[in-house]
């Protein structure tokens, strides 16, 4: 379940996305835990994150707030989406200091995350590295729609639904937030950014299908 | 899935929300169908809401189709794990399980992701390609759990030509065999008709660097620069060596 892992992309796109998650160890520490993922609310709702999602109950974007807050369980795995680093550094100081005892994922440039951990006087654990996709590549889309497929890790954004979208804003029938954040519904974990979607649809939009290769 | 032909007025609507394309337009009945061999009943087409007439309905499925169900709907947990989704809590709970301890590697290979889906027999050429090195796969994974043979990664026989989103090989290696698991990865890449993607999740060492990390570049792989970072707050923290 490497749900948040590999995010393909530029590093000026990616610079602007970055997950922040909670969880608790099913055969250890999980009992209990439920009112601690409302905690975990609490902390990084403050911070104005552009996506949030509990993989029990959905994401924001197909969910009132309050039925995600209200909605956490003992096996919650609870995310949300920030794009910024300053603010990451702010919700891992947060987190340091509540001490929920959930284990805290960050999803994000493995660098900036470090120096971001620093910053929160915290000690990196363990780390995850995508070595990206091998196999018959040439099932592969372009690579603008695998930027924003690979953002739900489940795989619940078809891509041709994304091509779709970028027509659409290019006939002027939607906008790219409207658009963004249909396709942000569509991940039920809440782990898409909405804000980098939008961006990478507006450069679609800009071409003609063919010239997106 | 099934679409219920008498309703359906062909609109199409739900064929761009299919993320295996198999909702095919008949063209003589002006409607859509669904074709259920490639189908991995993910629930997408449902979820989305985007039928007006209520055609997509979810059929009562028997043995195999619920199989391909809990591979590809993250919203059915798999009897194996407490968490919703395909997978397992791997790197994200570390901290606390001491899951992938100093001098180990926990890797997993996704078969299908991104986006493209994978049948059993491609899950089973990677799983018995890495088992040749000696691995010891993840027993709460659902995969290991459809495995008739854990030392050689034999998946069953009737799960073979099933086909899910996506199914993710995973296992743990001592350090000094992570190259020629790599190297077997590599390989056997050649020898399947669907993408996957390969990561390894590794305990730091003191240094703060990832020596599995290092393994990989030096075999030519270029890890992206994003990745995932458990920090190490989950309580109790687990204590190698103890
Ligand atoms: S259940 Fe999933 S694979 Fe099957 S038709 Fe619906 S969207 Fe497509
Ligand atoms: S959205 Fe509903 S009515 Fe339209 S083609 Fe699909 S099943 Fe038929």
């Amino acid at each position: 379940m490497t749900h948040t892992l590999h995010r393909r992309g530029t590093y000026e796109n990616l610079k602007n996305d970055y997950v922040i998650f909670a969880i608790a160890a099913q055969t250890v520490n999980a009992k209990g835990t439920a009112p601690l993922f409302q905690d975990f609310y609490n902390i990084v709702n403050k911070y104005d994150p552009v996506n949030i999602g509990d993989m029990v109950t959905g994401n924001m974007y197909s969910l009132s707030k309050s039925v995600i807050e209200n909605g956490t369980k003992d096996n919650s795995i609870f995310h949300a989406v920030f794009t910024d680093v300053e603010t990451v550094v702010k919700v891992l100081k947060d987190l340091k200091e509540a001490n929920l005892g959930l284990s805290i994922v960050v999803s994000g440039i493995l660098k900036h995350v470090d120096k971001c951990c620093s910053e929160a006087g915290i000690q990196r654990h363990t780390v995850e590295n995508s070595l990206g996709i091998l196999g018959n590549t040439k099932k592969l889309p372009t690579e603008k729609v695998l930027q924003i497929n690979t953002m739900c890790g489940h795989g619940m954004i078809a891509f041709n639904l994304i091509e779709y979208m970028a027509e659409m804003i290019k006939m002027g029938k939607k906008t790219a937030k409207e658009a963004a954040e249909e396709l942000a519904s569509q991940c039920h974990c809440g782990i898409v950014n909405p804000v980098r979607v939008a961006a990478i649809l507006e450069e679609m939009a800009k071409l003609s299908v063919t010239e997106r290769d | 899935m099934i679409i219920e032909k008498e309703i359906c007025i062909g609109c199409k609507r739900c064929q761009l929300y299919c993320p295996m394309e198999c909702i095919n337009y008949n063209e003589n009945q002006r409607k859509c169908e669904i074709d259920l061999d490639e189908c991995v009943e993910c629930g997408i087409c449902l979820r989305s809401n985007v039928c007006t007439t209520d055609a997509l309905k979810q059929q009562e499925l028997d043995e195999m189709r619920k199989l391909r169900q809990t591979f590809s709907n993250p919203l059915i947990p798999h009897k194996t794990t407490s968490v919703p989704g395909r997978g397992t809590e791997e790197m994200k709970t570390n901290d606390v399980t001491g899951r992938f301890r100093r001098g180990h590697v926990g890797v997993a290979i996704e078969l299908g992701r991104p986006g493209t889906g994978t049948r059993f027999i491609d899950v089973e050429k990677v799983a018995m390609a890495v088992a040749l090195i000696g691995v010891t796969f993840e027993m709460f994974n659902p995969v290991t759990d459809l495995m008739v043979n854990k030392a050689t990664g034999k998946i069953k026989d009737d799960v073979l030509n099933e086909k899910v989103l996506s199914a993710i090989v995973e296992f743990d290696v001592d350090i000094d065999k992570l190259e020629k698991v790599l190297l077997a990865t590599k390989q056997v890449a050649n020898n399947v008709d669907t993408v996957f993607s390969v990561d390894l999740a590794c305990r730091l060492d003191q240094d703060n660097t990832s020596p599995a990390e290092s393994i990989a570049k030096k075999l030519g792989f270029e890890p992206y620069i994003t990745g995932k970072t458990n920090v190490g707050l989950g309580r109790p923290l687990f204590k190698e060596g103890e």
